[in-house]
């Protein structure tokens, strides 16, 4: 495919200078990035079979653009291999979505990153990481796709920390926060799949997402009792009272110890649905709700989640440790930010 | 060593045009659109802004209007009318 690079050249006298350069300019996450020459950018579109100039999504409350030619120079930055740039799209995609609503959840002081699940053949390929370590450095792909994503929000869209990104503390999944669903051993229906997707199709499903939280339960050999531990948990967390969605990443133990009671993905969102209310009373005592406690306020409950169906279940971690996560979405509920799924598309011809 | 050649990643500005419209030289008369972003005592803080307005100010009038959530813009109802109904609007974001 050939097409026309229309970004402005900088030109300096060696790799080191160049490098300075982006931290002069102020366009890097902190960490030093691969400076961004022609060659590389092609290959970066050449892999996605993108032309340069094909407009991928549009911002609103910006009024930019995001072309795909910035979407691969951004990507070569955060040190991508080229076959990664299909993934980056589609989570360009994701997050432009009016479900996603970026101005929320990119400026908030709440703080949340884009949390990209990566589900479909693709994640095998690429080799995302989906098993030990989860969230933790070590893999190319997880490390470099949610970077891209990152440098895009911040050269392209101009959400700058401290400026439009008033995040009151973020978290280090701002820099990548990319992970993979273990297919090939949970015993479950794949994210996508339960979203509506093919078996075969690869996808990626973004959510505006605070930091996960671990937990830990070595001591129960059913579902009911390994779900127990993680309701107490988000049932205390109700961060700001509203109710967004949650992911729930159930690591090699606990998902062996879940599957083998039989339950499926349906059966754990119900589960944690029905056992994570809060009686009104208490998120009042807490500091949560606005308002003196009423009689009625000790019985009636409000659940954690306002559907079953948005707490998504990924089968994800270690094969070993009785630990688990769950994450919470940002904002105050469907209105604000929705996990957003899309296809990460094949366009060579 | 060669020179690198690196290509800017960020989106140079589109030239637009971008205007205010112009402040009035006085609330006296005016109607004023309150913008309320849902958050706790939002409301509280506007009704009280617009009464200083209509007591302080001569504003004629004040009405209020409730986004569907803070982190979104007003929604196209408010505007248009909001467009129909006021000459001046306050509005606001306070955590």
């Amino acid at each position: 495919m050939t097409t026309t690079l229309a970004s402005k050249r900088h030109v300096v006298a060696d790799l080191g200078q160049a490098m300075d350069l982006c931290y002069e300019r102020g366009w890097t996450d902190g960490l030093p990035v691969v400076p961004p020459t022609e060659a590389a950018v092609q290959r970066m579109l050449d892999a996605a079979g993108l032309a340069a100039d094909a407009q991928l999504a549009f911002i609103t409350n910006r009024q930019v653009a995001v072309t795909a030619e910035k979407v691969a120079i951004n990507a070569v930055m955060a040190g991508c291999l080229p076959e990664y740039m299909p993934v980056v799209v589609a989570a360009v995609e994701a997050i432009s979505d009016p479900l996603w609503a970026y101005h929320g959840p990119a400026t908030s002081t709440g703080g949340a990153g884009p949390l990209v699940i990566v589900n479909g053949p693709i994640a095998r390929r690429l080799e995302i990481n989906c098993e030990d370590n989860l969230f933790g450095p070590g893999w190319r792909a997880n490390a470099t796709i949610g970077r891209a994503v990152r440098l895009v929000m911040r050269n392209v869209i101009g959400t700058l920390p401290g400026l439009l990104d008033r995040g009151t503390l973020g978290h280090p999944g701002k820099y990548s926060y990319v992970i993979a669903e273990n297919e090939a051993e949970s015993p479950w229906m794949p994210l996508h799949v339960q979203r509506g997707f093919k078996p075969e199709q690869s996808t990626v499903t973004v959510l505006a997402a605070e930091a996960p939280r671990q937990w830990y339960n070595q001591l129960s050999s059913t579902p009911e009792g390994v779900l127990r531990t993680v309701c107490d948990d988000m049932r205390h967390h109700n961060s700001t009272g509203g109710q967004p969605q949650y992911v729930l990443v159930l690591a090699g133990e606990h998902m062996r110890t879940i599957a083998n009671g039989g339950w499926s993905k349906a059966d754990i969102q119900k589960y944690v649905f029905e056992n994570t209310q809060n009686s009104i009373a208490h998120i009042k005592r807490m500091e949560r709700m606005a308002g003196a406690v009423m009689p009625q306020d000790e019985t009636t409950l409000r659940p954690l989640l306002a559907q079953v169906d948005d707490l998504l279940v990924v089968a994800a971690g270690g094969r070993a440790g009785a630990f688990s996560s769950y994450i919470p979405g940002w904002g105050g509920g469907r209105r604000s930010s929705q996990a957003v799924t899309k296809v990460i598309q094949d366009r060579r011809a | 060593m060669a020179p690198i050649e690196i290509l800017d990643p960020t989106v140079e500005p589109r030239q637009q045009p971008l205007t205010y419209v112009p402040r009035p030289d006085s609330l006296k008369g005016k109607r004023v659109g309150l913008v309320e972003n849902t958050k706790f005592n939002s409301d509280r803080l506007l009704h009280r802004i617009g009464e200083v307005l209509i007591n302080e100010y001569g504003a004629a009038d004040c009405k209020m209007w409730r986004k569907h959530n803070a982190s979104v813009p007003a929604h196209a109802e408010i505007i248009e009318e909001a467009k129909r109904s006021v000459d001046v609007i306050v509005a606001g974001i306070g955590d």
